[in-house]
């Protein structure tokens, strides 16, 4: 069973209207946005100043979160309206019931044990429980709205930390007109800067946005593995969003605490580190997980114009994607990086198009019979890949792209395809047989017919076959924006979107990183300290 | 296009299921909240505001354990003597005694009137403070500050003018035992 479960063909966004969740969802996202809009009304009528600069400073707070979010899901995209309605949940609906609850949970604890227990633990206690619950419910209800959307554990990941990011961004901003508020002083600039620095930065990378992850892949686990029991997908949501709550409990309660100005630091390290880096050790797996899956849908057509080897070990880490776009910057300008972020946007999305025509015993592949469909002429159909695309290329250029002959690149060795299958090429590297009667799939079982359009030609180690691959007709446009990209990009002399190893350059990179990181953390909270916001 | 029956039912179900939830967590845990009494007695011995101030409360007053918070750096401590609030509210300040009053002062006029002139006034441990009144429609209230080491004491007491003058000598001999860090200097 593969760890993703591709959008079925038949998925219709428009199917979403008819189900219950759709509607409860919005009547509660419609609830939160009108006690937040009151709320911002309210606090723009005491303090304009500080409640404009504390909107602007979190909204632009969010951006790089967003950004990295859309560098982990940038193989299979998810749908904008959907991360949308994610972020939407955390900052309209689960803040508007954490405030509630949080305020009941407080009172209870301190109704039923002491005022100094509930100061002490309110938060530790509350957070946790009501928080991350809320959170978890805007998970599940993204994927009772859109259940097809949800593909992998990452695509969990994804939907739970932007439904964290908006519990962030606006329990940030809530706080930080309280601050204002409290600090008593009007319509002031100052406590909005020191709630930014200290929430915004000593705390906010592992808040709301990391627990939401978690939980995102617990519950992303639940939804996509169905190919485990039931009781095993069931105790790893739990386990993921007891974790959350595990590490947000640990945050919020004194323990571990030095307490004092060097408490800042002490939280920072002991507290805020480990588990930063422990959840994002878990999404760089499931990350991989999915790249995998998508790189040997690639893999599979054999076709080194589609994707070299190195370019789907390029294609499948964020920072590789970035260097080959660096390294043709370099050698070809601007052009040269706009045409390699082309090609690997189109190679992404004829992986997913074609992950989306799923086979048997092949993921993401329907395999077609070697006479499918009956061929238009004699040897336009022939196996190879580069025949196909070449002819249709040719006749059929996408909307919106200029013309690029085909014609004039050459096919690639069959050699090479099948070294990326690891099979010994067939003789005379050509089609071997497939069963005629129907669609068979590689173990010799009828399948159920298929209709498509050839994209490919599937070269398949459990099976000395080649079998032409099928993909719907967005497959298609996906497969000759590729071959387009690739004209452009040997048009610019530079053919591969992939960059030298520099392994070295990598290493020096992310140590550079964490010494910013860590300088930035410092001095921000040095200047806390100073501040006495401590 | 339509949806399978099956597949209809599974997402009713789940969707009242987060409905459910959703209401538990902001309609019912605030529901027990409510169902649970808020105040309880508060003692007799001096209490801990926080921020190392203690104070001891009114005979017969009642503690509201939802609005009181101490904790080691400040504090909030919320009494009722009858009907009247008798708020002490700890918290770091590093300004001067008339900064901090004129910070009081400037929360009360958020929805209270300031009446009457200031004056000084001292607790039976040695901190000095000061003292006015404020009015609002159908109350009346007094207010105290004092600071201590790195922290400001505010005492606000509110209530109906004729429960409030029924409360306010043992109110008034109640602040004078606010207390600093034991009173140690």
């Amino acid at each position: 069973m593969t760890p993703v479960h591709p959008t079925p063909s038949w998925a219709h966004p428009g199917k979403s209207l008819l189900l219950p969740a759709f509607w409860v969802v919005l009547m509660l996202i419609a609830g939160g946005a009108v006690r937040l809009g009151l709320f911002v009304r309210e606090s723009f009528a005491a303090y304009p100043t500080a409640t404009l600069t504390a909107l602007v400073l979190f909204g632009l707070y969010a951006v790089p979160f967003c950004v990295f979010v859309a560098a982990l899901d940038y193989l299979e995209r998810e749908p904008p309206l959907l991360l949308a309605t994610a972020f939407a949940w955390g900052g309209l609906v689960a803040t508007s019931i954490s405030i509630r609850g949080n305020a009941a949970v407080h009172n209870l604890v301190a109704k039923l044990a002491s005022p100094g227990l509930a100061a002490e633990w309110g938060s530790a206690l509350a957070g946790p429980t009501v928080e991350e619950i809320a959170k978890a419910l805007g998970i599940i209800a993204i994927v009772l709205v859109a259940r097809a959307q949800v593909n992998s554990v990452l695509d969990g990941v994804v939907y739970g930390s932007l439904v964290g990011l908006g519990f962030q961004v606006v329990e940030d901003v809530v706080y930080a007109v309280n601050a204002v508020a409290v600090a008593g002083r009007g319509d002031q600039v100052a406590p909005v800067v020191a709630t930014f620095l200290l929430r915004g930065f000593l705390a906010g990378l592992w808040s709301h946005t990391l627990f939401g992850a978690l939980a995102g892949a617990g519950i992303g686990y639940l939804a996509v593995r169905t190919d485990r029991p039931l009781l095993i997908r069931l105790s790893v949501a739990i386990l993921a969003v007891l974790g959350a709550m595990g590490i947000h409990f640990l945050w919020n309660s004194p323990l571990l605490s030095l307490g004092g100005g060097a408490g800042i630091f002490g939280d920072l390290f002991v507290k805020g580190i480990p588990p930063l880096l422990m959840i994002l050790f878990l999404v760089r797996g499931v990350r991989h997980r999915e790249a995998d899956y998508y790189m040997a849908q690639l893999a599979a057509l054999g076709d080194r114009r589609i994707a070299t080897e190195d370019e789907l070990r390029v294609l499948a880490h964020g920072h590789l994607r970035a260097g080959a776009r660096r390294h043709a910057h370099g050698r070809c300008g601007v052009k040269g990086r706009r045409a390699v972020r082309r090609l690997q946007r189109a190679q992404a999305q004829l992986a997913v198009e074609l992950s989306r025509a799923r086979g048997i015993n092949v993921p993401g592949l329907r395999i077609a019979p070697a006479d499918w469909p009956p061929p238009p002429a004699a040897g336009v159909m022939a196996s190879r890949t580069t025949a196909i695309a070449t002819t249709e290329v040719a006749a059929t250029p996408p909307a919106g792209l200029p013309h690029i002959p085909t014609a004039g690149m050459a096919p690639l060795p069959s050699v090479a395809a099948v070294e990326m299958a690891g099979l010994p090429p067939t003789a005379g590297g050509e089609t071997a047989a497939v069963p005629a009667a129907g669609v068979t799939d590689l173990s010799g079982q009828p399948s159920t017919p298929v209709d498509g359009v050839a994209i490919g030609v599937a070269r398949v180690a459990a099976a000395p076959v080649q079998a032409r691959v099928l993909g719907g007709p967005s497959a298609v446009r996906w497969r000759d924006r590729v071959l387009v990209e690739r004209g452009r990009m040997l048009a610019l002399g530079h053919p591969e979107a992939t960059a030298p190893l520099t392994r070295n350059g990598s290493v020096r990179r992310v140590v550079g990183g964490i010494a910013i990181f860590l300088a930035a953390m410092v001095t921000v909270g040095l200047a806390l300290i100073a501040l006495g916001a401590s | 296009m339509r949806v399978a029956r099956g597949t209809l039912l599974r997402n009713l179900a789940g969707s009242i299921g987060v409905l459910c939830t959703v209401a538990g967590l902001a309609f019912g845990l605030p529901a027990i909240d409510s169902a649970l009494p808020a105040v309880r007695p508060a003692g007799t011995g001096p209490y801990p505001v926080g921020g190392g101030v203690t104070v001891t409360p009114p005979p017969g007053a009642r503690l509201d354990v939802t609005l009181t918070r101490p904790r080691d750096t400040r504090g909030t401590a919320v009494f009722l003597v009858g009907t009247v609030r008798y708020v002490i509210v700890v918290a770091p300040f590093d300004g001067s005694l008339a900064a901090a009053a004129q910070r009081l002062r400037d929360k009360i006029t958020r929805g209270h009137q300031i009446t009457g002139k200031e004056f000084p006034t001292r607790t039976t441990t040695g901190l000095d403070g000061v003292e006015g009144t404020y009015a609002a429609s159908g109350r009346s209230g007094r207010y105290l500050v004092f600071l201590a080491g790195d922290v400001a004491i505010e005492v606000t007491v509110a209530g109906s003018a004729p429960a409030l003058r029924a409360a306010l000598a043992a109110i008034e001999a109640s602040t004078r035992t606010i207390t600093y860090r034991g009173g140690k200097p």
